[in-house]
């Protein structure tokens, strides 16, 4: 029995060094990067204009601005259609993704047709008769998929139509239209990456394609919104448990030691909430946790208020364990504050005096010693604050430091977990978005958090 | 291994492929959320627009101290939209529409489907405390017109003046009018108009998230058994079913 209980405590501190070090890398992570989140949300390449390297040059001509095509010869079978697909497979981290075209001239027989096709596609061949590609055919109207068939599906279309192609990667569907209207029943079966492709075959047929350069005939931003709107509804449907956010936010206030919060929010609550709560209450009371609030609340109010010599003093008075190893992530991460502290006020010798006590020995710590490097660096600028390295002389970096020693004290109690239940929420929910899309073969709009909290 | 059972256990491997769900074990589901980037800056501003948009006012003010927190309000009109919250809540339906006067008159004037059922509470007070006489005055004068503009405010006045009909109202069939829910329902409707006035939203936005962890999970139940979250009070992960 207490063998297992030594092992527990054992672990228990290798997950808050794990968890500690999540918190200070994160936060240099940050730092880097606005970058890191460019890069995340990268912009994928839109489809601009015609490929004209790769279209059945032989049957048609592309103009100069590769944004209309003619197909120019007599047709005589069914190998030499005049195909031609955009410089880029459409985007697949959207919403939806549209495109359309304007039939000037419909030829001898209007063999136009508008669809998608992958990057394998034979490009002699109209969109749709063959595997993998889907076509909207304007001489008889219908819709083709990867065969020579084709399935009743809209109105034909001709010389003055504007037809347009897109995939709802919400629902998987490709979807058409004639003249700004949609037409057919959305076909499910989109495997991206497709093409955006059209497609002649009769002499002297013409189309001009728009790739968004200019304004759609159809209005695909009420699309785009309707199927908004639809996904938010279905969320909307879900129930709650009563008065679940309420606790969640709770046990968050009580997870970060924001005491005075806490205590305002109770009051609050006690004359709003409908008495239904005071029975939930019960149910909740035991869901976060109120171990050694009042010292974690003073030791954060310590540390956002730099006083780090003092949180010194009431770490080594109430919880000496805690500080015992000075090469512990806790001591180098106070240390660190510590030095930056003395930064701030300007006193640099005393910053230099205790760097070498203190923060040097960590160099040797592979995973620390960027955010050494990163301290020490404040001393080659005279103005640190407006250098690369000047978030660390904002508050971010002392809550760091607060959130730190919070989450220590916390693992005092055996119970304790080191994230808060919204913490943990929020991570399943991404989780799951990004599983789902990974799925989905990574189509659709991805979920951020970032972008809903900043949006209003 | 023989030609043979190498053939029936790709056989076997094609056919599980097919037929059951991406397994998704508990220590991957713990490496992809712990992969999940969270801010705390950002979890702060969830809290903070949770507790600006429910009007804890003085909360908001603590947490903004205790944590560093920008408010997305001028937290001042938070005092404000609760007072007319509370005065709808206890009965005062006059004070109210004054206080929202007094706060932003376009929010009446550019809201009649509001305007009538702070209106209506307001007869429905009247009657709660027995002023039979004032109710009908209230309800032919005030109301009545009201009702000439819009059908469905015909009906929901004439619904409300049956409850003149009963003596013993608690078991009319109309009774639920003089339940407290009304006056929350009125309450948050004017609680919503008032932060829509000052271009906020008018829900906040933690339980959306959380409508959106559970719709999410469902949505990957389709595909996947993995660990979920099934009781957002405890965020305890559960095993997969197997």
């Amino acid at each position: 029995m207490g063998n297992n209980q030594q092992e527990t405590r054992l672990s228990l501190s290798g997950r808050s060094e794990e968890e500690i070090l999540r918190l200070v890398l994160n936060r240099r992570r940050c730092n880097e990067g606005e970058k890191v989140i460019e890069e995340e949300e990268e912009q994928e390449q839109v489809p601009t204009h015609l490929n004209t390297i790769n279209s059945s040059g032989g049957f048609l001509i592309v103009s100069p601005d590769k944004l209309s095509v003619q197909y120019t010869n007599v047709h005589l079978h069914g190998h030499d259609v005049g195909v031609v697909q955009a410089n880029c497979p459409a985007p697949t981290k959207c919403l939806v993704y549209y495109f359309e075209i304007y039939v000037k001239n419909a030829g001898a027989k209007g063999q136009i047709a508008i669809g998608f096709t992958n990057e394998h596609f034979k490009m002699r061949r109209q969109p749709g008769w063959e595997t993998n590609s889907y076509g909207y055919h304007g001489d008889d109207g219908l819709l083709y998929r990867g065969q020579g068939k084709g399935e009743n599906f809209g109105p034909t279309f001709t010389s003055g139509d504007t037809i347009g192609g897109g995939i709802n990667y919400a629902s998987q569907e490709f979807f058409f239209t004639k003249n700004g209207k949609l037409v057919g029943n959305p076909y499910k079966d989109v495997k991206g990456p497709l093409f955006p492709t059209v497609a002649v075959h009769s002499q002297n047929e013409e189309v001009n394609i728009n790739f968004g350069q200019q304004r759609f005939v159809f209005d695909i931003e009420a699309f785009a919104q309707e199927e908004r709107l639809k996904q938010h509804m279905s969320i909307e449907k879900v129930l709650l448990p009563l008065n679940v956010s309420h606790w969640i936010v709770r046990s968050y206030l009580l997870h970060y030691g924001y005491q005075d919060t806490l205590n305002s929010y109770d009051m609050a609550s006690k004359s709003t909430l409908p008495p239904i709560a005071v029975v939930q209450e019960n149910g909740f009371s035991e869901h976060g946790n109120m171990f050694a609030l009042n010292h974690r609340k003073l030791l954060r109010q310590l540390i956002r208020s730099g006083d780090i010599d003092s949180a010194f003093g009431k770490l080594r008075e109430w919880y000496p364990q805690i500080i015992q190893n000075d090469m512990s992530i806790i001591c180098f991460l106070l240390h660190c504050q510590k030095f930056i502290e003395l930064v701030q006020v300007g006193e640099l010798e005393e910053a230099v005096i205790y760097a070498r006590a203190e923060l040097a020995k960590f160099f040797e710590i592979a995973s620390l010693a960027g955010l050494v490097q990163d301290c020490i660096a404040l001393l080659a600028y005279e103005e640190p604050s407006k250098s690369p390295v000047g978030y660390l002389l904002g508050m971010g970096q002392r809550e760091v430091a607060a959130d730190a020693v919070n989450i220590m004290v916390l693992l005092e109690d055996p119970q304790s977990c080191t994230k808060s239940h919204l913490e943990m929420l929020l991570r399943q929910l991404t989780a799951c978005c990004l599983e789902k899309r990974a799925i989905n073969g990574d189509q659709g709009e991805a979920f951020q958090l970032q972008s809903v909290v900043q949006s209003s | 291994m023989s030609m043979f059972r190498v053939f029936i256990s790709q056989l076997a491997e094609i056919d599980t492929m097919s037929t059951s769900k991406k397994v998704i074990t508990r220590e991957e589901w713990e490496k992809k959320l712990n992969d999940v980037k969270i801010r705390k800056e950002d979890m702060n501003k969830l809290v903070m627009n949770f507790l600006v948009t429910e009007g804890y006012v003085e909360a908001a003010e603590r947490f903004k101290m205790e944590s560093g927190t920008e408010p997305d309000i001028d937290l001042a009109t938070i005092t404000d939209r609760m007072a007319v919250k509370k005065a709808v809540q206890c009965g005062n339906v006059e004070d109210a529409i004054e206080k929202v006067n007094d706060l932003n008159p376009e929010i009446l004037d550019t809201n009649p489907q509001l305007f009538f059922h702070l209106q209506q509470q307001r007869l429905i007070e009247l009657i709660r405390n027995g002023k039979v006489e004032e109710a009908l005055e209230f309800a032919q004068e005030e109301l009545a017109p009201r009702g000439e503009e819009n059908q469905s405010f015909l009906e929901e006045l004439e619904r409300t003046v049956a409850l003149l009909a009963f003596e013993d109202v608690s078991n009319c069939p109309v009774g639920e009018l003089l339940d407290i829910s009304q006056r929350l329902k009125t309450a948050s409707e004017v609680n919503a108009a008032i932060l829509t006035s000052q271009s906020h939203e008018k829900d906040p936005k933690l339980p959306s998230l959380l409508k959106m962890l559970i719709w999410a999970q469902n949505q990957l139940d389709e595909k996947a058994a993995y660990p979920r979250i099934k009781d957002l009070s405890t965020a305890i992960l559960e095993d997969p079913a197997v």
